[in-house]
């Protein structure tokens, strides 16, 4: 009978510095291990300590996972000092994902917030490989200060996209930065998406994901049509272990990605 | 299904056969001299005789298939397997209110997307000889949530005391096949012994309502509706002011499930272990980076009560409280379930 708390080896390969507090590892799995986009995993550092992550990378890239990981905890610190060729464990993947298919012939607007645009690259890679399948896909970012931009070769390459739009914003300029300066809701204005047929995906920190909602219902998008990622402390993944909770859902088995109509009469989320 | 009649002595040598290949827990009385005795569970030596216990022991029925801190894999080894090493037992002196919440036990751990198959090992190993209650402590509240102090279901044989003996009762083929082990020991029962049994059991029933019914305790049907519009209100925190977040409530009840999932490196091995985890201790929610939902006791509190009465009742549509009242006893803090409930239902109605 399969043990479900035991995890499989995973070597890293690659180590990718991001920013100065995020970097990308890049996984190869002992056995196959697939996710959907938006489901996430636990990483185990070996007898240290277990965190969940949602991975960045492709979901259709079948011999590597690559997870970005800012640097915040205690296992995220000692993640970022290993070094490559570590074996970590992984578990997974878990929780529903986005369910793209709902996504179909509509104007897709993603949010991210900070560190929050990892999941969102997992996500992007899945709509730009199946681009033809959607009307419109519109980015809106925004980071602390220029150098806390990640992927900021992939956010130019996929603003030079058909039936792309990238906006990037940070919170504090510098005076090498020519583009917008405020919180990523300032750049939410004007939207390229028309709101009969848009969705739209936001992760980042709660605070920026409960000011983006709140904008997005003032612009018109309906609670059904917002899709949030709520990632708590989740311990097992597997709606046992009973900490994510939030209302009549566990994050882990119900999520991570919840619409907010979901979750808009449940008390505290934003917390 | 069946119902049988064994005497005192017979019972005795019934189960003795079984402590060869099963460990057999039963009920025991630490300290004889109290007013109100307590039972603990305890593995029953060769020739020991199982007691009968009148209402239910101190520990929950849960410890019996988690345990508060153990080993549950190991990883990037060849060890053998944590699943092997399970044992057969039988308990004896499981009631009513144990069966109850521990439903909620096997809904987490045996149903949903995966299946733990160390629990359900465990479970499958394990049999059920429950009892009528014959008496209650003054916390009992089994009632208050429709659940009767004798068991109808869930249990492999139920004991019901009857002059020297006891009507056994089979409540599974699994206490079927115990009972055909030892059939020379059991006669059918008669009608007049189930009746009497009857009798007994609407006796305790009669006494335990005239014991609950001036406490006025919330209902079943509207408990859920109760803490939700209760959210809001001084409730939780009035009571929370006694809270020394011990978090003994939690882990002595038979519906919390909780636990962190730890990792550690012993002699080379990495394993994972299985802590049970408690709502009430500060860091239970917090996350990397030290956000915190439930960073006041207050919401803390609040939390347990949510999780049992909403969140179970939206799940598995029943509130995890089978009415044991263990909570209520180990709180230093002296919180007790059934008057935060009732300062919930004062204040709501007066809103409403």
């Amino acid at each position: 009978m399969k043990n479900i708390y035991k995890p499989i080896e995973a070597t890293i390969e690659d180590i990718i510095v991001e920013t100065s507090t995020i970097k990308t590892f890049v996984l190869r799995t002992s056995e196959s291990f697939e996710f959907k986009t938006g489901q996430f995993v636990e990483l185990t550092l070996p007898g240290i300590g277990e965190a969940p992550f949602t991975p960045s990378s492709d979901p259709n890239l079948k011999d590597k996972i690559e997870i970005t990981i800012m640097n915040v905890g205690r296992v995220t610190s000692l993640l970022h000092n290993i070094t490559k060729n570590t074996s970590l464990g992984i578990r997974g993947p878990y929780g529903k994902g986005y369910p793209l298919e709902q996504f179909e012939g509509k104007d897709v607007l993603t949010v991210g917030g900070g560190v929050g645009l990892a999941p969102l690259r997992s996500f992007l890679f899945s709509l730009f490989g199946d681009i033809d399948k959607y009307n419109k896909v519109v980015l809106r970012y925004g980071a602390r200060t220029p150098n806390d931009i990640m992927y900021k070769e992939s956010l130019l390459s996929w603003s030079k996209k058909k039936k792309v739009d990238v906006v990037t914003t940070v919170d504090v300029g510098d005076s090498s930065w020519k583009g917008n300066v405020g919180l990523v809701t300032t750049i939410l204005k004007d939207l390229p998406v028309d709101l009969k047929k848009a969705i739209s995906v936001v992760c980042g920190p709660p605070i920026m994901m409960k000011f983006v909602t709140l904008k997005l219902l003032d612009l018109g998008f309906k609670p059904s049509d917002i899709y949030l990622s709520m990632e708590k402390n989740m311990s097992c993944g597997l709606g046992k272990c009973g900490h994510c909770r939030i209302g009549r859902y566990y994050v882990c088995r119900d999520g991570p990605v919840f619409t907010y109509e979901m979750l808009k009469d449940i008390p505290d989320i934003w917390e | 299904m069946n119902i049988y009649y064994i005497q005192t002595s017979k019972l005795n040598d019934f189960v003795s056969r079984f402590k060869k290949n099963h460990n057999v827990f039963s009920p025991y009385i630490k300290d004889p001299a109290v007013k109100e005795k307590d039972y603990f569970y305890k593995k029953s030596a060769d020739t020991e005789p199982p007691l009968f216990n009148a209402y239910r022991v101190v520990e929950p029925l849960k410890s019996f298939f988690t345990y508060p801190d153990e080993k549950v894999t190991e990883y990037f080894s060849t060890g053998k397997n944590i699943t092997d090493l399970v044992e057969k037992t039988i308990i004896f002196g499981i009631k009513s209110c144990d069966i109850v919440g521990h439903k909620i036990q096997d809904f987490v751990f045996l149903e949903g997307a995966e299946v733990d198959s160390l629990y359900r090992l465990r479970r499958e190993n394990t049999i059920f000889i429950s009892g009528d209650c014959t008496d209650f402590k003054e916390v009992c509240h089994c009632l208050a949530w429709d659940i009767l102090p004798h068991p109808l279901l869930g249990f492999d044989l139920n004991l019901s005391p009857l002059n020297e003996g006891y009507l056994v009762e089979v409540g599974s083929i699994k206490g079927e096949e115990l009972i055909q082990l030892g059939k020379e020991y059991f006669v059918q029962a008669k009608e007049t012994q189930i009746s009497a049994r009857k009798t007994k059991r609407d006796n305790l029933i009669e006494r335990l309502k005239k014991h609950l019914l001036p406490q006025n305790l919330v209902s079943k049907d509207t408990v859920q509706k109760l803490v939700r519009e209760g959210y809001n209100l001084d409730t939780w925190h009035n009571f929370m002011l006694t809270c020394v977040e011990c978090g003994g409530c939690n882990l002595i009840c038979d519906t919390c499930h909780c636990f962190l999932l730890a990792d550690k490196k012993e002699n080379q091995i990495n394993s994972k272990l299985k802590i049970w985890d408690s709502c009430l201790y500060a860091n239970y929610a917090r996350v990397a980076g030290g956000a915190n939902p439930l960073k006041t006791r207050t919401r803390r509190l609040r939390n347990r009560f949510m999780k049992k009465f909403d969140f179970f009742v939206d799940n598995l549509g029943m509130p995890a409280c089978c009415g044991c009242g263990r909570c209520i006893e180990v709180c230093p803090g002296k919180i007790d379930i059934r008057e935060v409930l009732k300062d919930l239902a004062k204040k709501v109605t007066v809103k409403a």
